[in-house]
């Protein structure tokens, strides 16, 4: 059994940063689809999110082993505004709409509970995931930077409005219009919007 | 019609921020008024949505960063 499987962030950078492999392989698992999915809503194409997303890693790994990680903030957030500046420029450089790159089967979801859904829900469930990230991306940027943010890279909203310059009450605000305009464009969209297809 | 400090409150709530004395009250709240219950439904579902619809890389690319890693461990 890994004994790092419990470990908090903060403890896995510092195994890490002394050497220990297992420790990052850890935090990879741990915030990976968290990373991609950033990128992923700003850029998406999956295979350009997949080099942005190993070029994150790759930025937080050097850092780390030069000692330059501040310990302050959380390694989720850190790594997440990493993505998200990696793909905001990214975006910027390309000066064009990228091309929606079609996800192909399993791959895109990890969830376990998948694995006992019939064929045909399981796509139904992709189609959903798919234009929800569709949707997120259409969200107004200061929306959408707030429920990034808050929901992939776990930044609390005391965080989210120090970092983005407003009040606390302005990025409550935003996560609660991004959150409703997501909700009316579902319901637009005739989004999948069901208890049940997501009960356990 | 909800109230705009509520509403945040309720953000708060279901992304666990809210202190808990202002927790007890508004979960005494949303026994009582089904608006503000229904709000919160809605809002849990699309949290829920929202966490099922991250996405996931393929190994491969995993597996670059991880030997990538090995790989600077090995040169120093």
């Amino acid at each position: 059994m890994n004994t790092t499987t419990q470990l908090s962030d903060s403890a896995l950078v510092s195994l890490y940063i002394a050497g220990n492999e297992s420790a990052f392989e850890q935090l990879v698992n741990r915030h990976k689809n968290k990373v991609y999915t950033t990128i992923l809503v700003i850029v998406k194409d999956s295979y350009t999110a997949e080099d942005l997303m190993q070029d994150a890693f790759v930025k937080a790994i050097h850092t780390m082993k030069s000692g330059r990680y501040n310990e302050e903030g959380k390694f989720s957030s850190w790594i997440c505004r990493i993505a998200h500046n990696l793909a905001i420029d990214h975006f910027r450089k390309e000066k064009r709409s990228p091309m929606i790159t079609l996800e192909d089967g399993n791959s895109v979801f990890n969830n376990m509970s998948f694995s006992e859904d019939s064929a045909e829900s399981l796509q139904v469930k992709e189609d959903t995931h798919a234009r929800l990230r569709e949707l997120i991306q259409a969200l107004p940027q200061t929306q959408r930077e707030v429920l990034m943010m808050r929901h992939y890279a776990e930044m609390s909203f005391q965080e989210i409005a120090d970092a983005t310059g407003v009040s606390i009450n302005t990025a409550l605000g935003r996560m609660r219009y991004a959150l409703i305009n997501l909700r009316k464009k579902m319901l637009k969209n005739n989004i999948a919007y069901d208890k049940n297809l997501y009960s356990e | 019609m909800i109230k705009t400090s509520t509403q945040n409150e309720l953000i708060q709530y279901v992304y666990d921020e809210l202190p808990e004395e202002a927790c007890t009250q508004l979960e005494a709240a949303l026994m009582q008024d089904m608006e503000l219950a229904e709000g919160c439904s809605e809002l849990l579902m699309i949290q829920q949505l929202l966490d099922e619809a991250a996405a996931a890389p393929r190994k491969c690319a995993v597996d670059n960063i991880l030997n990538y890693s090995k790989s600077l461990s090995l040169q120093s």
